[in-house]
């Protein structure tokens, strides 16, 4: 299973900080074996979300067995919608109704094992129901 | 063959974020049920964020169990891990 590609992770949010930041957190976690890349901001880096930024993520993070997409908020999940509708990439690509910071660490962390895109899927929307107390 | 496994450490360090993903890595790699219980509280170890809610820490015992076909090797693997658990960081 080892030798085999993970599914990458794309993080969309309305700031590149926190898409960056979320990203090398998930990435400490998981181990570094999955592609995580981040689609933070507007086109000319303010708050906001950017459909070419998050293309450029998503074929980023394809290496072969799909993409999840973590949204953060409200346009986010318009932007990737917009996308998803006026574009066809060569695997699948799912996107995942889950929270951002714990949603984007249980779906590497599953990538990393080796889980497909569904299996990242649920891990990311399975994170709603864990309690950090 | 299907068996059930069980195995305990005492945590050499607290049970951080890092060893945490190390942790749900390794159980996700077999098809076995996977286990933590550390006192009354129990964690699917191949759910990251239930392992990281256990909030195990320096001192404290933790029981792996695992039932299933690989529930020898996914025992020895994790116990393994939890045996590298470092008190500093992460």
């Amino acid at each position: 299973m080892s030798d085999e590609a993970r599914v990458g992770i794309v993080l969309v949010s309305h700031s590149a900080a926190l898409a960056e930041g979320t990203a090398e957190v998930a990435g400490q976690i998981g181990g570094g074996s999955v592609v995580i890349a981040a689609a933070g901001g507007t086109d000319d880096g303010g708050i906001g979300t950017s459909i070419a930024r998050v293309r450029q993520a998503v074929q980023c993070a394809e290496a072969g067995a799909g993409v999840v997409i973590l949204p953060d908020l409200g346009s986010s999940v318009l932007t990737v919608r917009a996308l998803l509708a006026e574009e066809d990439f060569p695997g699948p690509v799912a996107l995942a109704d889950a929270p951002f910071v714990e949603g984007a660490v249980a779906a590497t962390v599953t990538a990393a094992a080796g889980g497909d895109v569904k299996a990242v899927l649920r891990a990311a929307e399975e994170a709603r129901h864990a309690r950090k107390l | 063959m299907p068996g059930s496994c069980e195995a305990a450490i005492t945590l050499t360090g607290d049970l951080h974020a890092r060893p945490a993903g190390s942790l749900a890595v390794m159980a996700a790699k077999f098809q076995s049920m996977v286990e933590l219980a550390v006192g009354a509280n129990t964690a699917n170890a191949k759910s990251v964020l239930a392992v990281m809610g256990l909030g195990a820490t320096r001192g404290q015992h933790i029981t792996v169990r695992a039932d299933g076909p690989d529930a020898a090797e996914a025992v020895t693997a994790l116990i393994g891990i939890l045996a590298e658990a470092t008190p500093v960081g992460g």
